[in-house]
């Protein structure tokens, strides 16, 4: 008896957690795969239409054109993510002077609000009230239209987006950096191995966990963008930086079909479901560590 | 010693009973709102007025940007917690969750406000909510650039210019003072619809039934915009990239700013650096603005539903919507208000009920069908194709058609 009790108490250590996650996500997730076989406005009732919102989203060229460009946004972020907090990782990880200092400035971004980013990146980059254009024109050049040309504005949205998580995946990759024992290196070393190589040989291979870690999380985080393009361009010029998430908050609340905007959103969970697979496999591929 | 603690308790559970009996006996309305300039400060007044008149209600505002204004009553909704009054903009979005007022006012009533404003409140026979204010569209514009570059702005209705030679004076403007840009022009395709009309075109065929854009008025109202915002008359970054008109206008950027009657009381309160007006709109067929509003009005789920009521009949009284108007420096939906003692802008407000007089009937019909705001959404990105010039004028009122009509054949079914 009294060992049944202590098999039960770790259960109930997890059990506050294990509601909430079924209260906030497993429950409206079902319900919203339940929506999505609906055409509702919130105000009437539901009115089922089966696989009807499936058909629709996958015979739109709209939602095509807008998932070519959200992979195109995420295709371009998360490779550069990945390399540049490697790179601050990689910096702060060496015997520079003031390298507590720098890790904490790196890591300022990824305190603020996506909001907040989003309004900075504005005055810097606002065609009239921008300080970059202010710079330019003083100077004697002639101001770019940073947000109101499709090219720019995309290119924009990608900076402030690397700018903005850099910082917190340099903390992981610090983490991993020093989880590799220092005895490899040392080894290698004594074979002759340039730090190109010990980087090559060493490091990114027993990273590969870390690195898995980063890609997916900030697929994840890249795919959902939302705050950042409100604030920073709303979604424009036109809809050159409208992804996916964008479109599904439009379906939901400006023109009132929460039904679509469901289906959306799990075609959404299909699509970070295969990304997530084929990081895992990517990720399996490339040998071991040092020998 | 034991005595006394036992007086204070039983005085302690009387006090508490009493008031919450109290309490208890106050209603209180959620009025959800949203504020164009500063007639959130006057409604407050007006509902401290009625709650001294009736001491058993309480009137909770809930103040939401308007941008929010769908969201957060969806949201309501969908909750089943709607708000007992709300301001809305759009009746027959929320037609099928609002509280049928004809029980308690009798359709009768809405024939003391301007016929204008009955199709958008009266909807399959039923009145379901009470016009609080009318809305026009106009043009403000900053009197100490056009003195500067003297450009005389229309005095009389037949001194309106043409859209031709709008684009000529505002190029005066901008050449010989300081302003960059001629025209703010606001981000919504209601504002845009003004040109619509002004080219002689319309949005719906007069039963409803289907988009009526695809017309030579309507190619010509896109040719029209393209051509500001080529020109340079319009800065780009409004439509493209989100700039607020507002503070462009503000800051001097440009030497008008293509709104409406709301924002008067804003730039009242807000610029002090240089003197400002409303001149007439221009014109290529015909003169028009838009006809828009403000309505309030109950929902059927709603808490106090018959107290609801009784506040609406008191907000749109004669007396108590002529106060509301005036201090707002709105226009009246009253016929028995059509002339209100402005503190201010007076002569604004006869430019305004002018170009409204001379407005044709779809200027305000139109846009109280109840599928106006969700097509306008996406006829908005249309219009931004065409500026981007990815689409030419005659392709964006033939991609209007057909994505019209594809939402109203959808939502009508």
């Amino acid at each position: 008896m009294k060992s049944k009790r202590l098999q039960l108490i770790p259960y109930l250590f997890i059990l506050p957690n294990v509601v909430i996650f079924l209260v906030f996500v497993v429950v409206p997730a079902l319900y919203g795969f339940a929506l999505s076989f609906t055409r509702w406005d919130v105000i009437s009732e539901p009115v089922f239409v089966g696989v009807g919102n499936y058909i629709s989203i996958f015979t739109s060229s709209s939602f095509w054109e807008t998932t070519q460009r959200t992979l195109v946004y995420v295709l371009t972020v998360v490779p550069l993510t990945y390399v540049v907090s490697l790179l601050l990782a990689l910096l702060v990880d060496s015997n520079m002077r003031l390298r507590t200092l720098m890790r904490a400035f790196f890591y300022v971004p990824a305190m603020l609000s996506a909001v907040v980013i989003g309004v900075s990146w504005r005055w810097i980059f606002g065609d009239y009230f921008g300080i970059i254009n202010y710079f330019i024109e003083r100077y004697g050049g002639t101001p770019i239209n940073w947000l109101t040309t499709p090219g720019w504005a995309m290119l924009v949205v990608i900076l402030a987006s690397v700018w903005a998580r850099a910082g917190y995946y340099m903390v992981m990759f610090l983490a991993g950096l020093q989880g590799i024992p220092e005895v490899y290196y040392e080894a290698a070393k004594i074979d002759g191995a340039s730090r190109w190589q010990q980087f090559w040989r060493i490091t990114l291979p027993l990273l590969k966990p870390t690195s898995l870690v980063v890609l997916v999380l900030c697929s994840i985080e890249s795919f959902k963008v939302f705050d950042l393009i409100v604030t920073l361009t709303t979604g424009g010029p036109g809809r050159a930086t409208t992804f996916l998430v964008q479109d599904i908050y439009r379906w939901a609340f400006q023109r009132g079909d929460l039904g679509y905007a469901s289906a959306m959103s799990v075609v959404l969970l299909l699509i970070l479901g295969l990304l997530t697979v084929f990081q895992f496999r990517l990720t399996g591929i490339g040998g071991d560590a040092y020998e | 010693m034991r005595k006394r603690s036992a007086q204070l308790l039983v005085v302690l559970v009387l006090l508490l009973t009493v008031g919450s009996a109290a309490l208890a006996q106050k209603k209180v309305l959620d009025f959800l709102w949203f504020t164009d300039g500063i007639e959130g400060e006057v409604l407050k007044q007006i509902i401290a007025d009625y709650e001294e008149l009736h001491p058993d209600i309480e009137i909770n505002i809930i103040e939401v940007p308007f941008q929010n204004l769908r969201t957060r009553l969806q949201t309501m909704i969908a909750g089943g917690t709607p708000p007992d009054l709300a301001r809305l903009v759009n009746v027959g979005d929320f037609a099928p969750a609002l509280l049928d007022l004809t029980p308690y006012l009798g359709l009768e009533y809405i024939e003391d406000f301007v016929p204008s404003t009955h199709r958008n409140v009266v909807i399959d026979g039923k009145l379901m909510a009470v016009p609080m204010d009318v809305t026009a569209n106009g043009i403000i514009y900053n009197k100490d650039y056009f003195a500067q570059a003297g450009v005389e702005v229309p005095q009389t209705p037949e001194e309106a210019w043409t859209w031709e030679e709008f684009i000529d004076k505002l190029q005066i403007v901008v050449a010989n003072s300081p302003a960059r840009f001629g025209l703010a022009y606001d981000f919504t395709f209601h504002r845009w619809l003004t040109l619509l009309y002004q080219a002689g075109g319309q949005l719906f065929t007069d039963d409803w039934k289907a988009i009526a854009i695809n017309s030579p008025a309507g190619e010509r109202a896109i040719e029209y915009f393209v051509e500001l915002h080529d020109k340079n008359i319009i800065p780009r970054s409004i439509w493209l990239g989100g700039e607020n008109p507002n503070t462009l206008f503000r800051a001097g950027l440009t030497a008008a700013h293509w709104c409406g009657n709301w924002m008067l009381t804003n730039y009242r309160d807000n610029i002090d650096n240089f003197e400002w007006g409303v001149m007439y709109m221009p014109y290529e067929a015909r003169r028009s603005s838009v006809l828009g509003g403000k309505y309030i009005a109950t929902f059927k789920d709603a808490k106090y539903p018959e107290e609801a009521v009784e506040f609406i009949k008191y907000f749109t009284s004669q007396e108590v919507n002529a106060r509301f108007c005036r201090d707002s420096l709105f226009i009246s939906p009253r016929l028995d208000n059509a002339q209100l003692d402005y503190e201010f802008g007076a002569e604004m407000f006869e430019i305004f009920s002018n170009e409204l007089a001379v407005s044709p009937p779809v200027a305000g019909s139109d846009w109280a069908h109840p599928f106006a705001g969700r097509i306008g959404d996406d006829f908005r990105e249309i219009i931004v194709e065409a500026l981007q010039h990815e689409l030419t004028p005659r392709e964006a009122v033939e991609k209007m058609e057909r994505v019209g009509n594809a939402i109203l054949e959808e939502y009508m079914n």
